[in-house]
């Protein structure tokens, strides 16, 4: 009974990482907060991991986090821990990152590997969407920018190439948090080492007693996170507070478009209940002008 | 060959990069201090520093610790701070079955290490990722306020 | 040192080990050519093995299985209803079949991928739900009280009578420590270690299992990490499994479970129904009740028979109910078999009778705290099995000192107005009265367990705990050891207590039942008052103690009537909640708790354990689920589970009452049980009292609430 030895790669650059993926297809692994639980053997064995390892969380390429022209970049690898270290981060993010799992898992687990790890219930997946993330793909051949709802296609399914490395999130035209209305809630069993039952995201801002800009994200409610442009669309220019049949047609479009599952952690049932009573809340208990 | 400060000492290994860093402690180095209770990240009972920040040692490859500095329960004992915990731990009663109190201690030093004077809320969060069945945390809630004080000058 | 007051805290004894992570549990100990192995249970949940394929076996690894056990195929509990290794029919997921055993998990694990099973597969039972229709495999019934006949003319004649059925789920001990037992072959005998609270049951286990003589076999019990009654019947099992192999392959063989497998195999425990119907008067006073319980015993028999007596023995609470009758069984299904859980069926039954209890007061227009008092028991009163409660109740005096301390009348009102002006968050208080029948029921000391404990004075006057309890946390190491040096009056240093080893310790009985401290701390006092009066300084000398029976009303268990425990411990806790209920969330605010437990033994010790089992109390009322699908545990994770982490739990402020018990060394009365009792009942009278909704089942967790206040709203809308 011969086992394969796992061939890895643990490069200083990452130039010669990129370059590396050219040739082969490799099991990438940041924090490994989730891939090492994915692969997990039963006790005392070495997760199975089939064909070679990168190793990228050491590159310092991936660790940067700045602003450039208006937009905000953060390193794929930058962990929770880092993030929530970092005065560029928007606060609502650092919010959210106080919910991820516990402080342990939040000095390996990276934002990269939170958006490839592609799970319904990712942490920092319903903000990204709704900050409209884009993300930076980097091989050989150079750059691609994809947006994170085009790059995430359903559980842990993404569109990456194989000679593909996500190198950066870039939040475009990072809003103000003074005069924008953002709220995320985590839903979980408990407080802390948690995974999300439900999660919202919301950004509302009001002019002139006009709706100027609505967006929001679900999590855990569909196989990726549930966004609708059109019904954003739909509350634009609107007054606000909402009229009543203004709220409920949003709340009824987003009925449709929720279709939550049963599971070992909730049930479909509260899922949907529980994100449309968050949409409604959100919609309705703030004075905003 | 896979090679990182272990404990302040150079060590090195060539063993497979994805053996979980919990396992070579146990296996390579009979460092028994950090426990496997769940194997996933969930209870925090193999809890060790990876350049001084807490992480959970079953999650770890080794692959990724080329160059790090790690310090286990082994390791921190021969320290003062560890001195102070130890008595304070004592005194507040926060030790019952001991299954989870290395990693608590280690989810410790990590906290004060970068906040020596927590508040409950941010000690609760500081241990969150620390599952404990037998003490309801509150009396390691205390040890750790009680290490505080004791401490003065040491974190 | 030597203390004034045995109260007064000491470091524990096994406090430096352990804090430096060098105590060495099971899973840190290796021993050369030891080997590992693993078991292939059962995919199914009930059916026929009709074949097994085994892969070729490289060198050095075996198959253990059934055509090895010498004696019987069972492991010795009640009933010998639960195979070792099923070799004919296969009762419930998980149920082990055989052992693959070898040097390199690795190996045994590809191994055991490689295993072909054919089974027949036959109709399974897989609820308590399907079980009470079928009630065709009824495992243990016991019914007593008042004449059914006689209630039904109290029914007739009343005003009106309430019906409810009350459910709990499953709760998983999750010790961090997950199971783990070595057996190690030493010239044609066996010794076996790990995790465990119960020596002798173990060894009475291989006695059966081997067929050998008692000089044969040997357990010592390791550092345990945890027990909470997970660890008192099921480490039987796998010590059988280890004892086995390593007779068959003359080595060590290590048996560990992983998380995910303790949580899908191991004990838990028992889902319940309870049936309560309850005749009232005009006024919504008590005319009479009956109780009907049912429990989910799980695939074999356990210790479920006796989990259903104390289930029964707790139906009414700590109240005195007119014209009472109880009647319970426990239901086999095809699912994973229930066991010890601390509180041992009586968490079920509190949280049945306090939430019924709850109910009513609404129905009679009172507080519930208020209704509850009115039926309080009282010192001479008869408990339901017309056996007296012979000791004082300070219950009443507990409770308007903790209505005092947290300003209850205040607080309420505080809250309603709060209510008022807040749409999403709803605050309430919640109130529960406890008790917990200290030692086991019955007549079960002195006719089953027949404890004796000895101590063992050596030439340089060290005096060694000889007994066969573990410590698995709790600190009895400790506190017996305060025991023995007060009455010695010798520094509490020098007493050692090492781990148990039935080759040198007697049989004090198993470490369960809330028992230790009271019945072995009492026969500890006793041994240490004779060496003391004995003590001859240089020489050896051994005292040895054997239980005494104290008299009481004699228990007859065929009619279920007498005096079902020598003493009672008591609580009452006070809970306060803050729900979401956008989400369903709840939050807990202050919570106090006053406790009688006689006299404490060292305080520290029991703030550890009030903290520690309201903790897994609370949490059973509103954040622990666990379920099953066809016949399947669905969570496999601890925070698919979802325990209580740091930031869950709040300080909980306690205080104890001084009831010192003549039966108790310096009147100390059990602890460990009684704090996790009272926690669920707490929170879900809270949650009532927040959101002013009834709710009949534990854990409320946020789906049920949501599904609650969503009925509520809907109901709402219909009358408009």
């Amino acid at each position: 009974m011969v086992t394969k030895t796992v061939d890895s790669y643990h490069f200083d650059k990452l130039e010669e990482t990129i370059a590396k993926l050219n040739e082969e297809d490799c099991t990438i692994i940041a924090g490994g907060t989730d891939v090492m639980v994915l692969h997990k053997s039963r006790r005392g064995v070495a997760p199975k991991i089939a064909g070679p390892v990168v190793f990228i969380d050491h590159l310092s390429e991936l660790k940067q986090t700045y602003l450039a022209e208006g937009n905000l970049h953060i390193g794929a690898c930058c962990t929770y821990g880092e993030m929530l270290e970092h005065s560029l981060i928007p606060s609502v993010f650092k919010k959210a990152i106080r919910e991820v799992a516990a402080p342990a898992i939040r000095n390996r687990g990276t934002i990269g590997g939170n958006i490839c790890n592609a799970s319904p219930a990712g942490d920092m997946l319903p903000l990204l969407y709704i900050f409209n993330a884009k993300l930076v793909l980097r091989s050989f051949l150079g750059d691609r920018i994809v947006e994170i709802h085009d790059f995430i296609q359903g559980p842990r399914r993404i569109a990456r190439q194989q000679n593909e490395l996500l190198v950066e999130v870039i939040l475009p035209d990072v809003v103000d948090e003074e005069s924008t209305y953002l709220v995320f809630e985590k839903i979980a069993n408990r407080q802390a080492d948690a995974i999300s039952k439900v999660s919202f995201a919301g950004l509302l801002q009001v002019k002139d007693g006009k709706v100027a800009d609505a967006r929001f994200a679900f999590g855990a409610v569909g196989p990726t996170m549930v966004r609708s442009l059109e019904i954003e669309k739909k509350l634009l220019a609107k007054g606000y507070p909402l009229r009543a049949e203004v709220l409920e047609e949003v709340v009824a479009d987003f009925s449709s478009v929720i279709n939550p599952i049963d599971d070992q952690r909730s049930t479909a049932y509260y899922r949907e209940t529980v994100a449309l009573k968050l949409l409604r809340y959100f919609l309705t208990s703030k004075e905003l002008s | 060959m896979i090679k990182f400060k272990l404990n302040g000492s150079v060590v090195e290994t060539d063993a497979l990069s994805t053996v979980r860093l919990l396992d070579l402690l146990r296996e390579e180095f009979d460092l028994i201090g950090s426990k496997e209770g769940c194997g996933e990240g969930e209870c925090g009972a193999c809890s060790v520093l990876v350049n001084n920040l807490v992480q959970n040692s079953c999650l770890i490859p080794i692959g990724a610790l080329e160059g790090a500095e790690v310090q286990t329960i082994e390791g921190y004992s021969q320290t003062p701070q560890y001195q102070v915990l130890n008595e304070c731990y004592a005194t507040s009663g926060g030790v019952q079955c001991g299954f989870c109190t290395p990693g608590m201690i280690i989810a410790t030093e990590a906290l004060l290490s970068k906040n020596p004077n927590p508040t409950e809320e941010e000690i609760r969060e500081g241990i969150s990722g620390n599952l404990c069945r037998c003490t309801g945390y509150n009396m390691i809630v205390d040890a750790i306020q009680l290490a505080v004080k004791k401490g003065d000058g040491l974190w | 040192m030597i203390t004034k007051d045995i109260s007064q805290s000491v470091v524990k004894k096994d406090h430096v080990d352990k804090v430096a992570g060098q105590l060495p549990y099971i899973s840190d100990v290796k021993m050369e050519d030891m080997l590992y192995g693993v078991l292939f249970r059962s995919p199914i949940a009930y059916g026929k093995v009709l074949s097994i394929q085994y892969p070729t076996l490289p060198e050095g690894y075996h198959v253990i299985g059934a055509e090895h056990i010498p004696g019987g195929n069972f492991v010795k509990i009640l009933v010998p209803d639960q195979p070792i290794f099923a070799n004919e029919w296969v009762n419930y997921i998980g149920e082990p079949i055989f052992m693959l055993v070898g040097k390199e998990l690795k190996v045994l694990y590809q191994l055991l991928d490689e295993v072909e099973v054919e089974f027949e597969e036959h109709e399974a039972t897989y609820t308590l739900d399907d079980a009470i229709g079928k009630m065709t495999d009824v495992m243990a019934t016991h019914e007593f009280g008042e004449s059914l006949q006689s209630i039904e003319k109290i029914e007739q004649e009343a005003y009106q009578i309430i019906e409810e059925e009350y459910e709990t789920g499953y709760q998983e001990h999750v010790y961090l420590e997950p199971q783990g037992m070595l057996g190690i072959y030493q010239e044609d005998k066996i010794q076996v270690q790990g995790s465990m609270q119960c020596l002798y049951y173990i060894k009475n286990a291989l006695i059966s299992a081997l067929a050998c003589d008692d000089d044969e076999v040997r357990v010592i019990q390791s550092p345990t990490g945890g027990g909470f009654g997970g660890k008192e019947d099921f480490p039987s099992m796998m010590a059988c499994h280890v004892a086995i192999a390593a007779q068959v392959v003359k080595k060590p063989v290590m048996l560990l479970f992983d998380r995910s497998e303790d949580l899908v195999v191991t004990t838990k425990r028992h889902p319940s129904k309870i049936k309560y119907k309850t005749a009232l008067d005009k006024e919504g006073n008590i005319l009479s009740m009956s109780t009907e319980v049912f429990l989910d015993g799980g695939a074999n028999t356990g210790l479920s028979p006796v989990v259903l007596q104390r289930a029964l023995l707790n139906s009414a609470g700590v109240y005195k109910i007119p014209h009472y009758h109880a009647k319970g069984y426990v239901l086999k299904t095809n699912t994973v078999p229930n066991g010890a859980f601390r509180g041992f069926g009586a968490p079920q039954s509190f949280a049945g009778i306090e939430s019924h209890m709850g109910h009513l007061a609404r129905i009679a227009g009172k507080d519930p705290l208020e209704y509850k008092r009115r039926y309080l028991v009282k010192q001479g009163d008869p408990t339901i099995t017309n056996g007296r409660f012979r000791d004082p109740v300070f219950m009443e005096d507990m409770i308007e000192d903790l209505l005092e301390t947290m300003k209850y009348r205040e607080t309420k009102e505080e809250f309603t107005r709060f209510n008022q002006q807040s749409p999403r968050y709803k605050k309430g208080i919640g109130t529960s009265l406890f008790l917990h029948g200290c030692g086991f029921t019955g007549s079960g000391e002195r006719d089953h367990i027949k404890a004796t404990v000895k101590l063992l004075k050596t030439k340089e006057d060290k005096v060694l705990v000889k007994i066969s309890n573990s410590d698995m946390g709790q600190g009895i190491f400790t506190t017996l050891s305060k025991i023995v040096a007060q009455e010695l009056n010798v520094p509490y240093e020098e007493i050692l207590f090492p781990y148990p080893d039935t080759k040198d310790v007697p049989d004090s009985g198993p470490t369960v039942a809330s028992r230790t401290t009271m019945i072995v701390g009492k026969l500890l006092e006793r041994a240490a008052r004779r060496l003391k009066e004995q003590w001859q300084s240089g020489a050896e000398q051994e005292i040895v103690e054997h239980y005494v029976h104290e008299e009481m009303i004699p228990w007859d268990e065929k009619t279920f009537s007498g005096d079902a425990y020598p003493a009672y411990s008591w609580g009452v806790n006070m809970v306060e909640v803050e729900v979401d209920s956008l989400t369903g969330n709840v939050q807990l605010g202050e919570i106090h708790a006053s406790f009688d437990i006689g006299k404490a033994i060292d305080e520290r010790i029991v703030k550890g354990q009030i903290d520690g089992g309201m903790a897994q109390g609370l949490a059973y009322g509103f954040m622990e689920k666990m379920t099953s699908k066809q016949g399947k545990i669905q969570q496999r994770s601890i925070t698919d589970y979802g325990p209580p982490t740091s930031m869950d739990i709040v300080h909980i402020e306690s205080k104890l009452y001084d009831n010192p018990y003549a039966g108790g060394p310096y009147g100390a009365k059990g602890v460990g049980e009684l704090t996790l009792i009272g926690g669920a009942p707490a929170v879900q009278s809270a949650i009532e009292d927040a959101l002013a909704v009834s709710f009949y089942q534990i854990p409320i967790t946020p789906e049920v609430i949501i599904e609650s206040l969503e009925k509520r709203e809907g109901e709402a809308v219909d009358k408009i």
